[in-house]
């Protein structure tokens, strides 16, 4: 059985804007439809091969846990048109991708490279950084408490404070951190008006490529120097442990390892960002659920959680079939795309009750937005973390936050999450007693 | 009953502790399993990792 989507109903999926709308009411319309109807479909959008689309939690933890089935290496690992599929190719030589990062890595590649850093991301080892975090998340909340109610939580605390936990992990100074903060905008919202790069033309698929490969090139040339420096002198930075990784008894080669330090300098913090700011406006349009986490804090690990879920910042991986495969009674040929929607799995009714319902005391709470499988996301413990600290310290010194304005949603298809999060608030009484 | 102190199982995957104490309940696996009375057939609760995956963590 080969069921097609109407391509009128998934062609909105395939555009970044329809992810900037609202609170992304309308993708999640448009996939509690497909969930229904098309749990799993094939899309034929003009422009685009062919792409299955996954929606159902099962059927994603399945293509994900067959990761010798559903290659990552072989194509374009996120929603990729025929044009800028050639474009790259004729770029690179014949690559699916200018970067090779774990995300875009098979096995036994992916394993080799994910061990040189694995185990400094065990929460065993996280949890070590829990005072340094939180140091960090008091100076966030302290300057962004000083700049008073309507200031905008996403671009002041939610995008920057995770950024330099990372970024420091890494070994990268903060005066540092705005242009690598800004070469992740560029590289995961190409398409966003306000957080592409300047200048550069959204429309032009020639010219996506071009930023992808300005992006990289500017990584490189920061990282090269850095790694070679930490090759003679090793540092006690996550850049020293890749700079002097092996990989079959030698140093990463040059591309693996700029994509590596890429992929932890742009993902070790985008999600996070977004799910925070998520958050924040979440509780800001919820009052009832604002006072509930502020009054029982036993509650946060589970708000984070759920939070998570609520996000899921990373909208879609695609991956490719090395052979034919039967999944929800569809025939999967070999070669074909598989698009995993990891928004609407954390949304899929079958796996979670009442899945538009935000419940932090939701149990179990085994989400997708870190995917599943062995390329679950390395830095999950840490983002736990972040996102802990900052709300424990955070939420005391607030009686109540209100959105100053409407929020925004980027425009993307692949990272998405609130750009702007404007917030008033008020502070708790002891709070304003100690600052008076 | 082993009068040994509860152990803990570490997936090398993703950093999911099996802890021999707690057991996963909900799963059906009861507080105070041992990791070998485990299922072989387990899978790792975060990542799907088989059992194969896990190392004893040193405390």
């Amino acid at each position: 059985m080969r069921t097609k989507i109407p391509v009128e109903l998934i062609e909105p999926a395939f555009n970044p804007a329809t992810f900037g709308i609202g609170r992304r009411e309308a993708i999640d319309n448009l996939f509690r439809r497909l969930r229904k109807d098309y749990p799993l479909g094939l899309a034929e959008v003009p422009g685009y091969d062919p792409h299955w689309i996954v929606t159902k939690y099962n059927d994603i933890r399945e293509v994900t846990s067959h990761d010798s089935v559903f290659h990552s290496a072989d194509r374009s690992k996120t929603l990729a048109s025929q044009i800028a599929e050639k474009l790259m190719r004729d770029y690179t030589g014949g690559l699916p991708t200018i970067f090779k990062t774990l995300v875009h890595m098979d096995d036994p590649e992916h394993a080799k490279h994910r061990a040189v850093t694995q185990a400094r991301f065990y929460p065993q080892v996280i949890a070590k950084l829990e005072p340094w975090v939180r140091e960090k998340a008091r100076r966030y909340i302290d300057e962004f408490i000083e700049k008073g109610p309507g200031t905008d939580f996403a671009t002041e605390l939610a995008f920057p404070y995770p950024a330099e936990v990372v970024l420091s992990i890494l070994g990268f100074p903060r005066e540092d951190h705005t242009k690598l903060l800004d070469l992740t905008h560029w590289l995961f919202c190409y398409a966003d008006p306000d957080l592409c790069r300047p200048g550069a033309n959204i429309t032009d698929p020639q010219e996506i490529i071009r930023t992808w490969d300005i992006v990289y090139n500017e990584f490189k040339d920061y990282f090269l120097p850095r790694v070679l420096a930490r090759r003679k002198c090793p540092m006690d930075d996550l850049t020293s442990v890749i700079a002097n990784g092996e990989v079959d008894g030698c140093p990463i080669n040059e591309r693996n390892l700029v994509s590596y330090l890429v992929i932890l300098a742009t993902a070790g913090h985008d999600s996070s960002a977004a799910t925070t700011a998520m958050t924040m406006w979440t509780m800001a349009e919820n009052p009832a659920l604002f006072h509930r986490i502020k009054e029982n804090p036993q509650l946060l690990p589970g708000f984070v959680e759920e939070s998570i879920r609520w996000a899921s910042p990373v909208q879609q991986f695609v991956r490719s079939a090395t052979q034919d495969y039967t999944l929800r009674g569809q025939d999967i040929k070999k070669g074909e795309l598989v698009y995993l929607s990891y928004v609407s799995g954390n949304r899929d009714e079958e796996a979670f009750k009442d899945p538009f319902t935000f419940d932090p005391e939701r149990k179990p709470n085994r989400h997708l937005a870190f995917s599943y499988g062995p390329h679950i996301c390395l830095g999950q413990h840490l983002a736990r973390l972040e996102m802990r600290v900052l709300w424990e310290e955070l939420l005391p010194r607030l009686e109540s936050v209100e959105m100053a304005a409407p929020g925004k949603f980027t425009e993307s298809e692949f990272v998405c999450g609130p750009k702007s999060v404007p917030i008033n608030f008020k502070l708790a009484k002891q709070v304003e007693r100690a600052v008076a | 009953m082993s009068d040994q102190p509860y152990r803990r199982y570490q997936c090398v995957i993703c950093g999911e502790i099996y802890d021999e104490a707690l057991g996963v309940p909900e799963l059906g696996v009861a507080p105070g399993t041992r990791w070998e009375d485990v299922p072989d057939d387990w899978t790792c609760v975060d990542c799907g990792a088989p059992k194969s995956e896990y190392v004893l963590l040193e405390d």
